[in-house]
This record gives C-alpha cells, structure tokens and sequence, in this order.
C-alpha cells in the first residue's frame, strides 16, 4: 500500500496497522471468504445480486459512520438524515431537474456537507446522552419532513422512476455492472479511510476518540476535527443514499428511517468498529446473514434487532473497539485530574 | 520578566477553596516544582494555568500574554503543554503513534494532504516518524514503539506521557506527578529526562510528592496547603521553612503513622 | 394570522398533549435517576399502551377500566422484561453508555415490528373516556378527556411523590440516584430498584398512551415522537423532580401546538426537535444544568 510507504523506515511496524484491527488473520480470512462470495454471487445472479448491491451501499454509509464512531469515538443515532438527503437530492435533481445523475450526486454531497457544517456546529458540543439524542433527533426531523414536504417528497408514497447511474449515454442498468460499479465505490471508500485513518488528521481523529483532554494539551483543536469527522460521515452517508436512489430506482422515508440506524449500528458493531475494512465486511456479512435465514421484509428488520441486541448483551467488550464510547457509564473523567 | 506570571489565581468550588489568590513567577529556563499534600489544591492549579478549568479569579500570562480563559489548544499552540496525573494515553493507538500525535502542533496538512500525499507531506510523515523513535529512545521505550500503548506497564505509561508532551516542543512543560507510582529505578530515570530536557532549555513546572526528588532536582519550590501558597524559595529554604515542615512533614508523619 | 380563538385553542390542547409528554418525561427520569441510564425505548411503552388498550377495549369489548388496568400491568410487564432480558446484563457489565442507548433503540425497533406483525399496521383509536363533549366555553372547546388527562396526570405524580417520600420502596430508589455505590452498600437491593424503575416508568408511559389515544390516534410508530417529545420534557424540566417534569411537558406542548396553528400540524414533531436542538444549542448543558449534566 502506497500509503504506507512512510512506514519502511521502521522495521518491525506489523503489516498494515489498523486495516483489519486486532482480528488479523482472521479477519484476513474472512476477507477471501468474501472475495469467494462475490464470485459466487456474480456467476449464480438473481436476487444475491441485489443483496449484494445494497451491501455495497451500507458499506459505503457504513465505512463513513467510521469515522465518526470508530476513529473519534462520538456516537452519532442521526446519519441517516445525510443518507435520506443524499437520497431525496439525486432524486429531485434528476427527476425534477433533469441534471445527469452523477452531477446529482455531486450536488447532492455538497448539500448533505453544508447540512452537516451547519448542524454538527452546534450539536457537537454536547456529550454523552443530549449528543445521542440530539444527533437522534436530526433523523427523526429528516424523516417527518420527507413524509410531510409532500411537494417535494411525495410523502409515504415514496420517490419513484429515478434513473440509473451513468455517464452522458452510458447508463449502469445491468445488474451485474451495477455491483461492479457499486465496489469500485466503495474499494475507493475504503482508500480514502485507510489513507486519512494512517496520517496526522486521523491520528487526531483517533486520539479524540481514547482522550480528549490528552489530545487538547497536545494542541489538537478537538471541536473542529469531531466536525470533520462528522461532516465526512455526513458525506458518505449523502453518497450512499444517493446511489441507493439510481440503483433501486424508488425511495421512500421508511428507507432511511430508524431501521437504517439499527442496520448499520449491526453492521459496524458486526465488522469491528475502528478498523479500516471491519465496516464494509460488516456490512456485507450482516447482509448476507438475513438471506441465510431465508427471511424477508419484517423479518429481516426483526432478525437485526436481535442480533444486535445478542450481540451487546453477549458480546459487549467487541464494542471495546469504540475506545473513546467505552469508558463505563459513570466514570467520565474529569478533565485534567 | 518571567515565563509564567500568575496572580491571585482562585478557584472556589461549592463551599471549597481550592486555590486561593496564588501568586507565582516561573522565570525562563527554570526547573520548577509545586509541592504540596494531597488535596492542597496543586492539580487544581495546573488545570487553570492549561486551559482546562476556568479560574474563578486571577491572572495568567505565558510569555508576556495573557491567556486566562482560553482554551486547551490555544494554550498548547504558545508552547505550554502539560502531562496528567492520572495518564491519558491514547489507547488504540501504538507506543509510536501516541509520539507521534505529539507532534500535532509542528506538523501541518489534513485530509486534501492526507489524501494527495505531496512529497512535503510524504518527507514530514517520514519526518515524524523518525522523531517519534528517537524521542522514545530519549525517554527509554524504544524497545516497545509498536505495542499497543494500553498495554504497557504503568511506568512506561508515564514516560510515554513525557515523551508525548516532548514532541509537541513546549516553552513550559507542566508534569503532575509524574513520578507517581515509579519504582525507585524508574523514577531516577524520569529524573534525568526531566534534567536533561532543562537543561536543554525547556522550562519545567513540576508537580511531585517525593521530596528527596524535588529538592534534589528542582531549582526552585513553591508549597501549596489547603489551596495557599505558604511557601516559596530553593529547596535549601523550604527544607528549613518551620510552616512547611509543619504543613507538609506533619502530614506525611501522620500518613504514615 | 391565526385568530385568537385559535391561539387559545391551541393552549388548551397544548397543555393535554403537554401533560402527557409530561408523563412520558418523568418516565425517563424515573428510570435516569435509578441508573444513569436514558430509555430511548420509552416511546414504545406509550405505543403499546394504546395499542393494548384498544384491543381489549374494542377487539374483546372489555370494560375500559379493565382494559386500561391490564393494558398497564402487561406494559410494566414488558418494561421489566427488557430490563431483565437486555438492561440489566448490560448495565452489570458496565457497558459504555452509546452501547445501551443503541439496545434500546433496538428494542423500540424490535417491539414496533412485532406490533405490525401481530397487530397490523393501521393507526387507531378509541373514543373519548367520557361520551358527549366537548365542552364549550365561549368559542373554546375542551374535549372532556383534557379533563380525564389533567385528573390522571395530576394523581399519578401525587402517587409518585407520595411513593418516593413514604414508601421505603421508594425512598430506597431515591437513595439508589442518589448514590448507587452507597446505596448498595447500605442494604438497598439495587438490582431489585432497576427492574422497579423500569417497572414503574412503563406503567407511566403506559398511562400517558391509554390517555392521550382518544384525542389522536396510536399505531405502531407514534413510539419514537412520543419518546423524544418525553424527553425533551425531561430536558426542560431537568431530569430533577416529577412535577417539574410535568411543567417541561406542558411547557412543550403549548409552544408545540402554538407552533401547529403558524405552521400545520404535520410537522409538529419537526418543531419539538426543533426547539430541542435550541435549546441544545444555548443550554449544552441541559436548560437545569447541574443535575441535568449528567444526562
Ligand atoms: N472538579 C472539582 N469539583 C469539586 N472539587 C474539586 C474538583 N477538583 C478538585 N476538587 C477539590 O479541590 C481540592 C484540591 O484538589 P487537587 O486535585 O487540586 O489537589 P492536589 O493537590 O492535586 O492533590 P493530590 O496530591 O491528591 O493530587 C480537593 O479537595 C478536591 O477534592
Ligand atoms: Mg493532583
């Protein structure tokens, strides 16, 4: 990896610090299972594919909320507000406004950073519970406002006839290019994380996230970065509902309601939180594991609830990864002592 | 003009006075050291000299500026840095790394440079790197650069703390305690990091409980009781000073009994 | 310009709705002050509440005492069994704070798809506890379950605080938010305080759903609304004392249905964490500071 070019100096720096977190091997493992996966998935089609293909678009959200709640350890319960604008963007702007989808993606990512600015000023102040119910509460105020700014939205009915992704006459519409075109989004995802994660601002991100006042006696000027964070998350999230809406074509409020919360909270917590590549191999095994079950719609969102919340009771030192989120309740240091 | 002016510097919590109208001049170069019993108030006053507590009432000035009331970074970016009593390492991250954050303040470039990687940004990451090591083997963790930092022993814990402080280059280093919970080689090492990065020109404020330490190396001593300066002057003076002796040996006696 | 008649109109209903975010919001602090702990899923209790109720009441023609009564014991039920099931496990293990809140906003997720999958998702409702109404004074109308509403919500905190200030029950839970560690040291079974405040702030938020349904309607997802309305209400009132809390949920309930007349009824919700996040914003530690600190 280029990005560890800078690393040759020392000689026993092991492998590539942080891409797969302390799981190593395993997670290496896991890796080529994936690979192996893909490909089966490829050959075989049908309904995998789009399995596959909305597994990619979580990763993608996913991999950004790592930044926010892995590296600087802030938890944010609202980032499905940036998926719904990146979403509802691309929609109106190619449907209302015939802008080619790519652009709207664009447009719509800037839209989603300047929300994001604006909101995560203010908000980013606050900790512990009023952060979690304030960033809460920006979701819950998305989702009333795409059900009740009809005009714009069309409500509960949802936002159909949204044009594939492509470039001037080339449109992705098969389905098979659709997951290629989707991985490559986020294979450069992961490098921009990977390459930001192994460098000044992410050592700041990260030092944040176990210490803050360790990390302001050194100089780190703590509000801005929690806002770069959150702001990079926001632009992600913007990204990952943007192609949600050219690849499934049709999007409604319950898309990026609570359960896209609980589905990517699953996601991160599943794939090891803080790592590079944790987020997206979450985001492909906790897709995959509904469709093992042979459960659909309902169900699905009933088996993620239960699985997460397996998982916090059962497994909650794999939460320990959120250093900065894990100190106990209670015990919040005080600054400086 | 000294380095650190502080005036009538207070603070009041409900119904306790944890610092009370402290006055303290830390002249460039010096090696200085607070001391003081438990509760005194010394902790205190380091949190308001660095930014994390406002003071009630007071005056700070670094340098000739005043910096009461502004916040942590601010403070760290003139060059005054601090360690903690109680250390905040930052745990996912490696003996090295935790340097190399240090190193935040004489660096420069974000996530445009992060991702472009120009050859500046390239040369200053190698740069650091290089910096943090040798900063390690100036404090003896060389050895243990690419552990994880929460795992190693709480010693090295403190060293690590001084190296990181080290890197961001203060004018005034503040250590509380630093020595605290060091065994009797461990500490004789932290003693001649602490001289030796004096005498390379940074200036100390030092917290510490061990007397034979503080009045073998500082230059300077001020004690603080129930949040009062009652003393000040070479350790030569304290030693002799009968209010100290009272205050500061009656207490440790009476720890000890 | 919305006329006065309006305006007072709204105040009136305000102070219903607000009353019952009120009940909603000393739920929170109930369960808050046991434990440290904010129960994002405490929207659902007043779903279910509803939702109970109208079965019994409607489905098998049960008396509304009866239903009402059996409505709130199973809710209570469900309030205890989360924390048995998810809370507790959790809270002894000492899991960080972000780990809790996502749990139980999982369990609001999970509850609100098992109340589709047995109960359907069509909203509902049932008709005011006492036929006839509404109650006309010059131009305002007050629908007589305001009435039922500010009788019930007044009795509940009189309960309330009478059970914290006479009951040893009670008074042990006030020591448990007190001072957990001392507390337990002391003899008082701080496990046994958990599973009763989750008992208790079900029960409450149970009440509130049953109350307000006649007035609007209840399905499946009036939970998270409801939740964040209540604790916003806690914010305002300061995570203190019942009653202030009460006065937090009256207080936003009048700004918010005030706000409904200017600005339509749809985005009620969108006003509350409006003035949420204003407040965030010029209160960042919560409007009663100290106590609230800790939230
Ligand atoms: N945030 C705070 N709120 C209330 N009281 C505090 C706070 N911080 C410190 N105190 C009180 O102020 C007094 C001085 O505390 P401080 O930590 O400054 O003492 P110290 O001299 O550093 O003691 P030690 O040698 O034990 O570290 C103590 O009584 C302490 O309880
Ligand atoms: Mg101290």
């Amino acid at each position: 990896m280029t990005s560890h070019a800078s690393t040759s100096t020392s000689p026993v720096r092991r492998g590539a610090p942080g891409w797969l977190g302390r799981t190593g091997y395993v997670g290496l493992g896991g890796a080529v299972l994936i690979a192996l996966l893909f490909g089966f998935v490829f050959v075989k089609g049908g309904y995998l594919l789009t399995v596959m293909q909305l597994a990619m678009i979580y990763g993608v959200f996913c991999v950004g909320l790592n930044f926010f709640m892995g590296y600087t350890g802030q938890a944010s319960f609202g980032q499905n507000a940036f998926a719904a604008i990146g979403g509802y963007g691309s929609a109106i702007l190619c449907v209302e406004y015939g802008l080619p989808p790519v652009l709207a993606l664009l447009v719509a990512m800037a839209i989603a950073g300047v929300a994001a600015v604006v909101v995560g000023w203010p908000t980013l102040r606050l900790r512990g519970h009023y952060l979690a119910m304030a960033t809460f509460a920006l979701g819950l105020i998305t989702y009333d406002v795409s059900v009740q700014w009809e005009s714009l939205t069309k409500g509960y009915m949802g936002y159909a006839g949204i044009p594939p992704l492509g470039i001037g006459p080339f449109e992705v519409e098969d389905e098979r290019a659709k997951l290629v075109c989707l991985m490559v989004i986020l294979v450069f995802g992961l490098w921009v994380s990977g390459r930001l994660r192994n460098s000044r601002f992410g050592r700041a991100l990260r030092a944040i996230s176990t210490s803050e006042p360790g990390a302001a006696a050194l100089g780190i000027r703590i509000p801005y970065y929690k806002l770069a964070a959150f702001v990079i998350a926001a632009l992600y999230a913007s990204v990952a509902g943007s192609l949600f809406a050219h690849v499934v074509g049709f999007i409604s409020p319950e898309v990026f309601g609570l359960q896209m919360v609980v589905v990517t909270f699953t996601m991160l917590y599943v794939g090891g939180i803080g790592t590079v590549l944790g987020p997206a191999i979450g985001a492909i095994v906790a897709s995959l594991l509904p469709e093992i079950v042979r459960s659909t719609g309902r169900f699905q969102d009933i088996a993620y609830a239960l699985l997460l919340l397996g998982l916090l009771v059962y497994a909650p030192k794999g939460l320990s990864a959120l250093s900065g989120l894990g100190r106990p309740r209670a015990a919040e240091p005080k600054p400086g002592s | 003009m000294a380095l650190l002016e502080v005036r009538r510097l207070t603070k009041r919590f409900a119904g306790l006075t944890a610092n009370n109208s402290i006055d303290l001049d830390v002249p460039e170069g010096c090696l200085f050291a607070v001391i003081g019993p438990n509760g005194a108030g010394k902790t205190t006053f380091f949190n308001m000299i660095s930014g994390f507590m406002p003071p009630t009432d007071g005056t700070i000035a670094f340098a000739g500026e005043t910096i009461t009331g502004l916040r942590q970074d601010r403070i760290a970016a003139k060059g005054l840095v601090r360690t903690f009593q109680l250390v905040q390492l930052f745990k996912g991250l490696t003996v090295a790394e935790n340097v190399e954050v240090g190193f935040h303040l004489a660096t420069r470039g974000g996530v445009a440079a992060a991702l472009a990687r120009p050859s500046w940004f390239r040369r200053q990451e190698a740069d650091v790197h290089a910096r943090a090591r040798e900063l390690l083997g100036f404090v003896g963790l060389a050895g243990v650069a690419d552990q994880d930092a929460e795992l190693l022993p709480y010693g090295q814990q403190r060293l690590l703390e001084v190296a990181r402080a080290l890197a961001a280059k203060p004018r005034l280093l503040l250590l509380d305690e630093p020595a605290a919970g060091l065994n009797a080689h461990e500490t004789d090492a932290l003693a001649e990091v602490v001289q030796e990065l004096n005498r390379k020109g940074t200036t100390v404020l030092l917290i510490e409980h061990d007397m034979a330490l503080v009045t073998r190396i500082a230059h300077r001593i001020a004690v603080l009781d129930f949040g009062c300066k009652i003393a000040e002057g070479t350790p030569d003076e304290i030693k002799r000073h009968p209010d100290v002796i009272a205050a500061y040996l009656g207490t440790e006696e009476a720890a000890h009994a | 310009m919305p006329s006065l008649v309006e305006l007072v109109q709204s105040l009136v209903n305000g102070v219903g709705i607000g009353l019952v975010y009120g009940l909603i919001a000393i739920g929170f602090c109930v369960i808050y002050n046991a434990s440290g702990i904010v129960n994002f899923a405490q929207g659902v209790f007043v779903m279910l509440g509803g939702m109970f109720t109208h079965a019994m009441l409607i489905k098998l023609g049960w008396p509304l005492a009866v239903s009402a009564l059996v409505s709130i014991v199973a809710v209570a039920g469900i309030g205890v069994l989360v924390q048995l099931a998810i809370v507790r496990p959790m809270w002894n293990r000492k899991a960080p704070l972000f780990a809790i809140i996502l749990a139980t906003l999982a369990v609001q997720l999970l509850i609100e798809q098992i109340v589709i999958l047995t109960m359907g998702d069509q909203p509902r409702t049932y008709p005011d506890f006492t036929p006839g109404g509404p109650l006309k004074i010059g131009d305002i109308a007050i629908s007589y379950q305001l009435f039922w509403i500010l009788g019930c919500g007044a009795l509940m905190v009189l309960l309330l605080t009478l059970f914290f200030n006479r009951t040893r029950a009670g008074r042990a839970l006030r020591a448990c938010s007190q001072n957990r560690e001392a507390a337990a040291l002391l003899g008082v079974p701080v496990d046994a305080m958990l599973m009763l405040s989750f008992a208790l702030s079900a029960a409450l938020g149970a009440a509130a759903g049953i109350l307000i349904t006649p007035t609007q309607y209840t399905a499946y997802g009036v939970g998270a609304p409801f939740g964040t309305n209540g604790f916003i209400a806690a914010i305002i009132g300061g995570f203190g004392s019942a009653p202030a809390a009460l006065l937090g949920g009256v207080l936003l309930g009048v700004v918010q249905s005030g706000a409904i007349v200017v600005v339509g009824a749809g985005y009620k919700n969108v006003v509350a964490l409006t003035i949420l996040l204003v407040v965030l914003l010029f209160f960042p530690q919560g409007i009663f500071g100290g106590r609230g600190k800790k939230a």
